[in-house]
């Protein structure tokens, strides 16, 4: 019985050492460089892009999670099952093949050509970092914000509507408020997956220096030239954005969706 | 000129089936009259809930049609009925604190400001509430719940409201006080109000008209006397609380019809005729020594209980 207890502690606070020791190893040498590395040219694009492309593609996957989410959550669909799964392909794909895919489909189908007239062109283009993230995360999005929607009662729309509400006004009245915090979560944990997102991104939009150079490129790049310093740096700032979305996570978990503060 | 009307403030539904799931309400036939207090009564599963939805328009029917006031509103979804609604588990707004709970219809209705304050205080005062508005849902008892999921459904003075076993998950001292507060509110509103209930008494005490709902199909409608007194099925007869059901002949003689039962002739009135199911309810036994003809059931005493007397003398 002891022993059971003394194995499950060592075991827990060896992982957590191991942990620490090893993002420590980058962290501890790349904070020193950090304040001078910022005022590089091209890391500060790295760090712009990065946070520019991570925004947009966050908002996107929120655009088309929240409405597949809710319908997944509340229709009764013929085959609702088969579509839930098959809409979670890009989450058990790994992000290179979805990138592979990426590029066949946008660099040579006939739909990627029409979409090319029309001027939205995702082969080597920022856009393209955009719909690399968007396509990885968005599949995440929707199985979270399900499980939201799920939690609540749909009864609760039901009143909301006998008192007067419009489907969509009782969930953005009803629904909205109570998933808030899964809502939250879902896109803290999709805004840092977008960050940190590099093989659907180098297939689709290349590893271009000053064109498509992300952090996580910008890491590449550099340890491929064996520029230590700017590689170190580009990884410090990701581990430094990583460790504040966590403790934001950390603070929305603390109130789960629909928790009422008790007397 | 609507009132002359004879379908005016009218509910009727005909011949409304629904299928949901494994279970389907079956070709629901009745009317309820403006001002009335309709009760459903039905066992557990009976599909009690799923009418009451479907009234309020949360599912549409398979068939049939609903009428309200001489409009076919079959097709309505529920934010134009506008029917209150309250569920036997209250669903209150857990995000909202009691007054904006209350508040809700009215809000979204986008009722002036000054008349609502008024409004809901009187609604909270009438159902004995006004301490409660700042708190939340999850702080409150059950009959607290209650009367709040009652006064968010009044606030916005619905044509029909629609009580989902209103008083099952209460204990019995409150229950019997909110009965009494139901009959108030409804002699002072006067609102056309269909309740679905299990329990019997509680049907008797509240309905102008009780009908009986089992697995999905409407078995008999009328007023409480009599669906307690003429019972048509043997379900309903379970339901009203007759224990012992008898099966056997109608037999005429001299004009008159009786029973048999154990050897006797109980004379019975009624229209039937040929096999029949019958209940004797123990309140309307009466013992006597001398046997006299008629009614008459000779039987003998097994047990006789002087507990009552030891106990006064002690
Ligand atoms: N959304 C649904 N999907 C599938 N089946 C349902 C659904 N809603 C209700 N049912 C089924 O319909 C039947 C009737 O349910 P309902 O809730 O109307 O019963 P009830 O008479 O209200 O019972 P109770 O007294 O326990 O509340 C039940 O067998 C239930 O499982
Ligand atoms: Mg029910």
């Amino acid at each position: 019985m002891k022993l059971f207890k003394l194995g499950n502690l060592v075991v827990t606070y060896l992982l957590l050492f191991f942990i620490l020791a090893v993002v420590g190893t980058v962290f501890v040498r790349g904070l020193p460089g950090l304040y001078r590395a910022l005022k590089v040219p091209e890391i500060v694009f790295a760090v712009k892009l990065s946070l520019y492309t991570s925004f947009v593609s966050t908002a996107l996957c929120l655009l088309v999670a929240l409405p597949a989410a809710y319908a997944l959550a509340r229709y009764r669909l013929p085959g609702r099952g088969a579509v839930a799964s098959l809409l979670r392909i890009p989450l058990s794909l790994p992000p290179l093949v979805s990138g592979v895919c990426l590029l066949l489909f946008f660099g040579t189908t006939a739909c990627g050509e029409a979409l090319e007239r029309i001027g939205l062109h995702f082969v080597f283009t920022v856009p393209g970092i955009i719909m690399a993230q968007f396509f990885v995360n968005v599949s995440g999005l929707i199985t979270v914000l399900k499980g939201a929607i799920e939690a609540v009662d749909v009864r609760l729309e039901y009143v909301a509507r006998t008192l007067g509400c419009s489907p969509g006004r009782a969930f953005t009245r009803v629904t909205l408020p109570l998933i808030k915090n899964g809502l939250l979560a879902g896109l803290i944990l999709t805004w840092s997956k977008a960050l940190g997102e590099f093989g659907a991104v180098l297939m689709l939009a290349g590893a271009i220096r000053f064109k498509t150079e992300t952090l996580p490129v910008s890491i590449y790049l550099h340890m491929s030239t064996g520029d230590l310093d700017a590689l170190m740096a580009s990884a410090t700032i990701l581990i430094l954005i990583s460790l504040i979305s966590l403790a934001a996570l950390e603070r929305k978990g603390a109130g789960l969706p629909g928790r009422v503060s008790g007397l | 000129m609507r009132n002359s009307l004879p379908e005016a403030g009218k509910l009727r539904l005909s011949g409304v089936t629904k299928k949901i799931g494994g279970f389907s309400l079956q070709d629901i036939s009745l009317e309820v009259a403006p001002g009335e207090y309709f009760v459903v009564l039905g066992p557990t599963g009976a599909g009690k809930t799923v009418l009451l939805e479907t009234v309020a328009g949360i599912h549409s029917v398979d068939a049939g049609e609903i009428w309200f006031d001489g409009v076919n509103i079959t097709a309505w979804p529920p934010e134009q009925r506008r029917f209150g609604f309250v569920y036997q588990d209250y669903v209150l707004f857990p995000h909202l604190n009691v007054k904006q709970n209350i508040a809700f219809g009215a809000r979204v209705n986008r009722w002036s400001k000054n008349g609502l304050e008024k409004k809901i205080e009187d609604i909270a005062a009438l159902l004995g509430i006004s301490h409660l508005l700042r708190r939340f849902p999850g702080t409150l008892s059950g009959g607290e719940q209650q009367r709040v999921a009652l006064a968010r459904a009044l606030v916005t003075e619905p044509q029909i409201l629609l009580l989902d076993e209103p008083l099952a998950a209460l204990d019995p001292r409150n229950r019997e006080a909110l009965q009494q507060e139901l009959r108030q509110l409804h002699k002072i509103a006067g609102t056309l109000t269909l309740q679905v209930t299990h329990d019997f008494e509680e049907a008797f005490f509240l309905a102008d008209r009780i009908a009986v709902l089992d697995g999905g199909r409407l078995l008999q409608v009328g007023p409480p006397e009599e669906i307690f007194a003429r019972p048509r099925s043997a379900a309903a007869a379970r339901f009203v609380g007759a224990e012992n059901i008898f099966t056997g002949e109608i037999i005429c003689r001299d004009g008159k019809k009786f029973v048999r039962l154990d050897g006797a002739l109980l004379e019975v009135n009624t229209g039937l005729s040929g096999p029949v199911g019958f209940s004797v309810r123990p309140e309307d036994i009466l013992l006597n020594n001398s046997p006299q003809p008629g009614n008459c059931l000779r039987g003998k005493i097994l047990i006789c209980c002087e507990g009552v007397i030891l106990q006064g003398n002690d």
